[in-house]
């Protein structure tokens, strides 16, 4: 990019003359369109690797204690998992919201940070996306299956029924069920709209290297894709707007999520600040999340010139900045509880610290306030091992993060003698845990049949790409 | 490149803004000379009193929300907001003369407590006749909710502002005369570390200023609330600086489409989380229905006040979000112009919603929103704002229009990404 | 043999402002019916080809509008007028607890108008394209960028078109098969 301009009206302009701080390269080595191509179909195209299959195989194992749990669930009753009054909500929740706001960074990412012109988004967005549908099918087991009846969990939507029954409208939780199904709807329709151009390009692979049976099955959802321009003007217009209503979507999800506990007026529940408090948890969590997929991806597919240091460190600054709002939250929690001189509210605050579940109260602390301090040191952030391991801890400390809302909240409301203490079965472990198996399932068929990268997208944002020959 | 050639005629330079200056000095001194009489001589100096504490606080909001955004400029090394973030910094020379005009509310608290904040006077009466010395919803927090800590505070708060802006400043104005790289990355630590320091800054200059006018209410959700209007009145007044800086024909050659998009863009989607986080709040107590905080919203539905509040649903949110809607309007400056004034405009009402029912007579009853009050809330805007204004062109007269040196100047010169719709 | 039809002329060209000028000429010589294929979605092609704005929004707009009136209408007729129920002494309507589940109606409704207006602007899918048959078409989902005008427009004239596709940079310029 030339230091002057030409001064085309104004006198200033001759006197421009801006610092060299040159803007981080995307993709480093100057890579061009044919080897980006070439890169991210090859990893489709190629024999199934065997670490896949020994990875699919532990995560399918893992999957099949979901499967065996959530079947006893349903043989046997409810009763088999450790709720109990006062505790009747629990883990089943706890996993509810702590997926759930995983999914969210997904959507962040492809939606919030398109609207915000981040063009470093391009290269984690797809998988992302992909994360975020599979963490929904994740979250959506538990408030189908904690109903009890789960074959009348039908009953949650407006179809009319036996009973000649409607649904209340004034319950969160009916609004959870429009939320996250339309959460789900909307992000498998984004992901699948940002797929179309990359399934022509597969299709097309396909058809020239003569697999005609793969072709025609990528073809099919490439719903005659051929990069039209004409094709694309509609196509960007229609990914801006999806963007955009993806964008509140993802923000009022984590909102619907959080009035579960702040529309009633249970001490520690009741607070105005949850909804954003729970979106920035959400995405600080789901940053995690993608980093932890992420960064052993990228060194497996050699993925450095694609994914760079400079993505690591947008997604590292994320995760400090997020995790700085929940800590503000926290402080206007704990001041406000203060403040307003609420007994109960002031006593909440207390028993999570020095109470009976003071243990996941520190870990909540300790993973969710300190951790994230460390991307402050740009050694940390280039330490891509480091990186990974505290990714991993953002997630504990989030988990924590609900456990502590939701059962301290319910062991120790107002009256002494409703007061009681939860712990899990072991039931409810083993569902728990099966579905970081289930999502690994999904997460591992993805990058195996599915362009992991939106390769339309990278593509337009290396300076091979510029139309006006400058480079970006 | 060479030397440009002398092929062009230069645009006729701009007239210079002394006299301007000096005309809203006048209209400042004015305003603040009017307000001064009205609480020495009207009836009611309770009401005038809150009414300038109405005008500092929109003051403040406006001049706090351009920090926020120089702040959130270095920290994401935005490209397309270079040009505007000059006049987002001539802004902030404001701030020691807000905290001047600070004074006065200061002295009330120390001469005349209970004027304004009931909890300075212990012997305050609330409704149901104890007072406030005896009112343990007060007790609990008389650590907090004392005068000397508000002064302390209060003196806290604009020196983490002043301290701030001079910083940014300083960094910005040098940078255009030697060109050091070493001031980017030092606007850059302040943003890292001036960001949460803000933050809780207008948080609790919010909790202080007016959440405590009805200290029995609280809400975690105040400095948030406040945040978003500080930004949504930034982004309004960057869009008004921009539109007369290009009618007066500084922004010839300068002024981008574009970039302008992204502004009002910005501004769009700063009335969506406005509505979010207004929408939430009352959601939440409406909700639980819990009397010890929806009393706060009963007092605003009551009389006049609840067609305020219905004025600001649809004047502060469905308005002018139907309106940024269009590209056309985003993306031309006449009717940007007109929405930024209304935005202006209303949250001013906002702060007026939140500040003026702490005004109540024997009864409870908040005075209407249409009382003699409105008077002295518009002398304290004009008073105010003229200080504000008269300071913004004194330093906009001392510098260069843009960061000429700034490492993404041309960037935001040739800024061409609008493809919204 | 027969001879099939010809659908048009196509030609390739190798970087991204060669072919931005090439469509800029193209439109400056008043074709209409004539089309650019790229990889991805070039920056400000759109203009040099001469194309209005999408039309997709209001196909948004309207889903949008419906998804909220369905939201608030489907409440209101479910518990305050077909069984009214009280539930915790709220009103039986209210626009305040009708306003999640109307909101995330109106974006799953715009979400769909947005992808159906898409895909039927676009006219997909359409499977068989004569674009999709010819040999060099597999570069153009990878690297390349092609001009395709078809013979079905106004101005097409088979060695003037040709000419001016030469003239504007065009490489491997060939007959498109209907």
């Amino acid at each position: 990019m030339s230091s002057h301009i030409e001064p085309a009206g104004h006198p200033l302009l001759a006197e421009v003359n801006p610092v060299a701080i040159p803007r981080q390269e995307l993709v480093h080595h100057g890579r061009d369109f044919h080897w980006i191509t070439e890169k991210v179909c090859g990893i489709v195209e190629a024999k199934t690797p065997v670490w896949w299959w020994w990875c699919f195989g532990v995560a399918a194992f893992v999957a099949s204690f979901t499967v065996a749990g959530l079947i006893y669930l349903v043989g046997t009753g409810v009763g088999v998992w450790g709720h109990a009054n006062p505790v009747n909500w629990a883990w089943d929740i706890v996993n509810f919201v702590f997926w759930i706001g995983i999914g969210h960074a997904g959507t962040l990412i492809s939606a919030i940070l398109c609207l915000l012109r981040q063009k470093w988004r391009t290269s984690i967005n797809r998988a992302s996306e992909a994360m975020t549908i599979f963490a929904v099918v994740c979250a959506g087991i538990f408030p189908v299956f904690h109903v009890g009846r789960v074959w009348m969990a039908w009953y949650l939507f407006p179809i009319p029924n036996a009973n000649y029954i409607w649904q209340n409208f004034r319950s969160p939780l009916e609004w959870d069920v429009f939320a996250v199904s339309t959460y789900g709807t909307v992000s498998v329709l984004f992901w699948y709209v940002g797929l179309l151009p990359d399934l022509g390009t597969m299709r097309d692979r396909f058809t020239a290297a003569g697999n005609l049976l793969k072709a025609r099955l990528y073809g099919f959802f490439a719903m005659g894709w051929r990069g039209s321009n004409r094709h694309w003007a509609n196509y960007e217009m229609a990914y801006l707007i999806l963007a955009g209503v993806a964008t509140p979507l993802v923000l009022s999800v984590h909102t619907i999520v959080s009035f579960d506990f702040a529309v009633s007026l249970i001490p520690g529940w009741h607070t105005t600040i949850f909804p954003p408090y729970f979106v920035a948890g959400a995405i600080f969590s789901g940053f995690g999340m993608v980093m932890t997929l992420m960064l052993p991806l990228r060194a497996i597919y050699r993925l450095e010139d694609l994914i760079t240091q400079y993505h690591i460190d947008c997604m590292c600054k994320i995760t400090l900045a997020t995790g700085t709002m929940v800590g503000y939250a926290y402080a206007m929690e704990f001041f406000i509880a203060w403040y307003g001189a609420n007994p109960y509210e002031g006593f909440a605050f207390i028993n999570r610290a020095f109470g009976h579940y003071a243990w996941a109260y520190w870990i909540m602390i300790t993973c969710n306030v300190i951790t994230p301090q460390f991307f402050w040191s740009r050694r940390v952030r280039e330490n891509t091992t480091l990186v990974w391991i505290l990714s991993i801890f953002v997630n504990v400390g989030m988990w924590f993060e609900r456990f502590v809302i939701i059962v301290t909240s319910l062991a120790r409301d107002f009256l002494p003698s409703s007061w009681g203490y939860y712990s899990p079965s072991i039931v409810e472990i083993f569902t728990f845990f099966g579905t970081f198996g289930v999502f690994s399932v999904l997460f591992l068929l993805f990058i195996r049949f599915v362009p992991i990268m939106p390769m339309s997208e990278v593509k337009a944002v290396i300076p091979q790409a510029d139309p006006h020959g400058t480079g970006h | 490149m060479t030397a440009p050639a002398a092929t062009h005629s230069p645009a006729a330079a701009p007239a210079p803004t002394a006299a301007l200056a000096g005309k809203f000095l006048v209209a400042g001194l004015v305003g603040l000379a009017l307000t001064a009489a009205g609480f020495f001589l009207a009836h009611d100096s309770a009401g005038v009193a809150l009414s300038y504490l109405v005008g500092i606080s929109y003051w403040s909001a406006v001049v706090i929300g351009m920090l926020m955004l120089v702040l959130i400029h270095h920290i994401f090394d935005a490209g397309w907001s270079v040009v505007i973030r000059r006049q987002f910094e001539h802004g902030l020379a404001a701030f020691p003369w807000l905290f001047v005009l600070f004074l006065p509310l200061l002295a009330s608290a120390w001469l005349k407590p209970g004027l304004i904040w009931p909890w300075m006077d212990l012997s305050h009466e609330l409704h149901g006749g104890h007072t406030v010395g005896t009112d343990p919803l007060y007790l609990k927090k008389a650590s907090f909710l004392n005068v000397k800590m508000f002064t302390a505070m209060t003196v806290g708060f604009f020196a983490v502002w002043i301290w701030l802006s001079a910083r940014l400043r300083k960094a910005s104005f040098t940078q255009d005369a030697d060109g050091d790289k070493k001031w980017t990355f030092m606007s850059r630590k302040t943003a890292a570390f001036g960001i949460p320091l803000n933050a809780l800054a207008l948080t609790f200059a919010a909790i202080y200023w007016m959440k405590s006018l009805e200290y029995h209410w609280f809400s975690t959700m105040y400095g948030v609330w406040f945040f978003s209007n500080c930004i949504r009145a930034a982004l309004a007044f960057g869009v008004v600086i921009t539109v007369w800086l290009y009618q007066r024909g500084d922004y010839k050659g300068i002024y981008n489409t574009n970039q302008f998009h992204c502004l009002t863009a910005l501004a769009f989607a700063f009335v969506v989380f406005w509505a979010y986080i207004t929408f939430s709040q009352y959601f939440l107590i409406w909700n639980a229905n819990v009397p010890e905080e929806t009393f706060w919203y009963n007092i605003r539905e009551s009389g006049d006040w609840w067609w305020i509040g219905m004025l600001l649903l649809f004047g502060h949110f469905f308005v002018p979000f139907l309106f940024w809607l269009v590209y056309r309007n985003k993306a031309t400056r006449a009717p940007a112009l007109k929405i930024s004034l209304w935005i202006a405009a209303i949250i001013l009402v906002d702060i007026c919603y939140n500040v003026l029912p702490a005004l109540k007579d024997h009864h409870g009853v908040p005075q209407p929103f249409f009382s003699v009050n409105l008077l002295w809330v518009l002398t304290s805007v004009v008073g105010i704002g003229g200080i504000c204004g008269w300071a913004y062109l004194r330093s906009f007269a001392r510098t260069k229009l843009i960061p000429i040196r700034d490492p993404r100047i041309v960037e935001s010169l040739t800024y061409h990404e609008a493809t919204a719709p | 043999m027969t001879m099939k039809k010809s659908y048009g002329l196509i030609a390739a060209f190798d970087s991204t402002p060669a072919l931005f000028r090439a469509c800029e000429q193209v439109r400056d010589a008043g074709y209409t019916r004539w089309d650019a294929t790229t990889p991805f979605h070039v920056h400000g092609l759109d203009a040099a080809m001469g194309m209005r704005r999408s039309k997709v929004p209001r196909f948004s707009l309207a889903g949008g509008v419906a998804g909220f009136i369905t939201g608030m209408s489907m409440i209101w007729f479910v518990d305050a007028f077909d069984y009214p129920l009280i539930v915790g002494g709220k009103p039986y309507f209210s626009p305040m607890f009708a306003f999640p589940v109307s909101y995330e109606l109106t974006i799953l409704f715009t979400a769909f108008a947005t992808i159906g207006g898409m895909f039927l602007l676009n006219k997909l899918p359409m499977h068989y394209h004569p674009l999709m048959k010819a040999p060099q078409f597999v570069r153009a989902m990878d690297d390349r960028f092609y001009v395709v005008i078809e013979a079905a427009d106004p101005k097409f004239h088979a060695a003037q078109t040709r000419a001016l596709l030469a003239q504007a940079g065009g490489q491997d310029i060939a007959e498109l098969e209907e």
